[in-house]
């Protein structure tokens, strides 16, 4: 029998076996190649993840401009993806709209309850992204979970080969880091050259977009930065925002013919 | 055992009903046209020689004072419900085989009548009494009794072959509910063989029939026969689906109301499925002791199931027993809850719902499965509103844009997206959105409002969070930059007065989106 054959067939058997098993979806049977088991993210962040996006199965935190977290909603639900958003009443959709996403495939618990991580825990079982705003109750300042509890729901999270991201909270033993920092605003119209809103003239214009710091560090990897911009493209209606990596925003000269 | 079959027709029905809806008075000539082709006319059309087949052109030269109108199937089945109604009080069970056609098992009804003849009187009795005329005819097959109502004949039990003899071949392909459409063809070819009646048609032995026509001549050939065909399908007009409880004792806690309510969605849906419907809206109503009613109608956009009816039963009645969230005394029910009502306000077919999966995109159905069931348990543990669905609306500001509906609600926007609305925010919209009031002030410290004509009152200087008792200096910041004000309500004189927008960067580089709304600032968004 032929190498490439007995390959082959084992991998059917893993797979009979995962599903005998009940975990259908477990990731380490069914995807073997790096790229296919990540969560897509927008292109301009491919420089700081790896496999250009948060791999399957981990818990990331997130931390500051949420302009960067609805960018990683948009591109997970343009992709088909499914995510649920858990105490985070006040995010707004409209910019992910703006980006991108399919309100279709976003479900929102704005008011999680006494035990928001217990909500996140059963949105894993059917959802790709989880995010996650809220550790305790409202007003209760609950900003970590003991590293028992952590383990165990990152735990479902590798079972079910989901990605929950903790916004604006600790959480002991989160594989992957995230953050984001707003470097400085842009003002529109664009005239000539893309100016700063804190050089512009009071009283003209508007905020045309931004320039965000991110970075992204994580268990044996070097901490990585990159910025980014968001700019808007199009016309009247159609126009969509768009995250560009910096030095692809700089105004090109096109020479006719 | 022979069976008797009665076929009750209005004449002309499509003209008819064409008529009743525009009020016509009886003798006017009415012609109603599909794709050019008088379709159907009124006997007093027909008189001046307007016939079936007619160009609409050819039609009015005949009858120039006739009132013309297009063919509409649905204004037909709608004017002939009350008749359906009328006839369904007398005899349950009927099948209406298209408007103006009925056809009606006639065995048990005429024993409970005494005769087929009374049936037959009392069946016309009931039409006209809506003001309708028509004509019943009696056979043992539907086919034959369609036929024979046409003349108002009544056939002999058995006699059916004999009548039908007679008939010439034309007749198998006159009602097209009966036949296939290919009939047509049949007909005219058996003609042309040489076959003019029905009874020589069905003197051909039924092998040769076989071998040498289109199946549907078998199907003509057994008609031709008066064979046993199929019986009148009993339609029962919908029954009562509505579930009424009589708490006894009555109920005050909500485990016990959430007890009953599984029951009562067992029993609702068990009445669905016999209807062969599913619900889709569903108003739940519940009624004190001392006559205080709750009543709440859930939109569904799945047909709901009997653990989604539960749920929503002990959802409504949870808040209403609680008071809500808020607690407050006065919106709790006065006394325990006697009755329960479950009314299905809207059902459709049972299996006529097609759920379109996101934009066609094929997903996994089993994913989708999941997905929902995971949002179905939390709907389970925290309430029916706590999971909620994003839905793209209409508006201006960033906040309206966005519908929130719970899970399993239709998914309609407040407002439509598609309409224009001017003045809306321009990309990008912030990413956070908050509500704050906060006071924005000129270089002297004052108040900084914006006037009739849509300008600041005074440069911005500063912005600081109000005052509040007990606290020491409210935080200030300086801005860097602002632009605005971008009035956006066009209707001024509307309550609540000048609406606008402006977007400042603070000292500390954050930008802000405020709105001026009432003589008031609030913080609207940050853009972060």
């Amino acid at each position: 029998m032929d190498v490439s054959d007995r390959a082959d067939e084992l991998t059917v058997l893993r797979r009979r076996l995962a599903a005998m098993s009940g975990r259908p979806d477990q990731s380490s049977v069914e995807v073997r190649d790096p790229s296919a088991g990540v969560l897509p993210i927008p292109e301009a962040l491919s420089e700081v993840l790896p496999h250009n996006g948060i791999p399957r199965g981990i818990v990331a935190r997130f931390d500051g401009a949420n302009s960067l977290l609805v960018a990683l909603v948009a591109s997970v639900t343009r992709a088909g993806g499914r995510v649920g958003i858990v105490g985070m009443p006040r995010l707004s959709l409209l910019s992910a709209v703006e980006m991108g996403a399919d309100l279709s495939r976003i479900a929102t618990v704005p008011e999680p309850g006494a035990d928001p991580v217990e909500v996140a825990a059963v949105l894993l079982d059917g959802m790709d992204l989880v995010v996650l705003g809220r550790l305790g109750p409202t007003g209760s300042g609950t900003d970590s979970v003991a590293p028992s509890r952590a383990r165990v729901v990152a735990g479902r999270v590798r079972k079910q080969s989901s990605v929950l991201l903790v916004a604006g909270a600790g959480w002991p033993g989160a594989q992957l880091s995230i953050s984001a920092r707003v470097l400085t605003y842009r003002h529109a119209p664009l005239v000539s050259a893309p100016t700063d809103l804190d050089s512009a003239r009071s009283g003209y214009g508007r905020i045309g977009g931004m320039r965000l710091q991110v970075t992204a560090s994580g268990r044996g990897r070097q901490s990585q930065s990159t910025e980014v911009e968001l700019v808007v493209r199009g016309q009247g209606a159609d126009r969509t925002v768009e995250m560009v990596s910096t030095t692809a925003v700089r105004p090109v000269l096109a020479v006719a013919n | 055992m022979s069976r008797r079959t009665l076929a009750l027709w209005c004449p002309d029905w499509p003209a008819m009903a064409a008529a009743a809806e525009s009020d016509l008075p009886p003798l006017h000539p009415v012609a109603v046209l599909s794709a050019n082709r008088v379709v159907a006319c009124s006997a007093s059309a027909r008189a001046v020689g307007v016939r079936r087949g007619m160009r609409k052109r050819q039609a009015q030269a005949v009858c120039p004072e006739m009132t013309v109108v297009t063919a509409d199937e649905g204004r037909d089945r709608r004017l002939f419900e009350p008749v359906v109604a009328a006839v369904a009080e007398l005899i349950p069970t009927l099948e209406v085989l298209r408007p103006g056609l009925v056809v009606i098992p006639g065995d048990r009804a005429a024993r409970y009548f005494g005769g087929v003849e009374a049936l037959a009187e009392e069946l016309v009795d009931v039409v006209s009494a809506c003001g309708i005329e028509s004509q019943v005819g009696i056979a043992d097959e539907v086919f034959t009794a369609v036929l024979a109502a046409r003349h108002g004949h009544q056939v002999p039990p058995g006699g059916d072959r004999a009548y039908l003899a007679d008939r010439p071949i034309a007749d198998l392909a006159l009602e097209p509910s009966l036949a296939d459409p290919s009939r047509t063809e049949l007909v005219d070819l058996l003609r042309r063989l040489g076959i003019s009646t029905i009874g020589a048609f069905a003197d051909m032995d039924v092998t040769d029939v076989a071998t040498r026509f289109a199946r549907d001549a078998v199907v003509a050939h057994r008609l031709a026969n008066a064979l046993p065909g199929r019986v009148p399908s009993g339609r029962y007009v919908p029954t009562e689906l509505t579930v009424d409880h009589a708490c006894d004792p009555p109920v005050d806690r909500i485990d016990v109301a959430a007890f009953i309510g599984r029951t009562l969605a067992e029993r609702l849906h068990r009445r669905l499925r016999d209807a062969a419907v599913a619900c889709t809206r569903l108003t739940i109503e519940a009624t004190t002791e001392r006559g205080q009613h709750h009543s709440r109608t859930w939109h569904c956009a799945q047909p709901l199931t009997p653990e989604s009816t539960a749920d929503r039963i002990r959802w409504q009645l949870e808040g209403w027993l609680t008071g809500g969230r808020r607690g407050r005394t006065q919106d709790r029910p006065d006394s325990p809850i006697v009755r329960l009502r479950l009314e299905p306000v809207e059902v459709v077919e049972a299996g006529a719902l097609h759920h379109q999966i996101s934009d066609g995109r094929a997903d996994d159905p089993d994913t989708e499965e999941r997905a929902r069931r995971s949002l179905v348990r939390i709907q389970g543990l925290l309430g029916g509103d706590a999971v909620r669905i994003p839905v793209l609306s209409g508006g201006r500001g960033p906040a309206e844009r966005i519908t929130m509906v719970a899970l399993g609600d239709e998914p309609t926007p407040q407002r439509d997206p598609s309409a224009p609305w001017p003045g809306s925010l321009p990309q990008p919209t912030p990413a956070v959105l908050v509500e704050t009031a906060i006071c924005v002030l000129d270089a002297s410290g004052g108040p900084v409002t914006v006037t009739e004509r849509g300008a600041f009152s005074a440069e911005p200087v500063t912005v600081r969070l109000p005052e509040s008792a007990g606290r020491g200096r409210p935080a200030c910041w300086g801005l860097s930059w602002w632009a605005g004000p971008w009035p956006v309500d066009l209707d001024r004189s509307a309550a609540g007065g000048l609406v606008a927008r402006a977007q400042v960067l603070l000292d500390d580089s954050r930008a802000l989106l405020l709105c001026y709304r009432g003589g008031e600032w609030i913080v609207e968004g940050v853009y972060e």
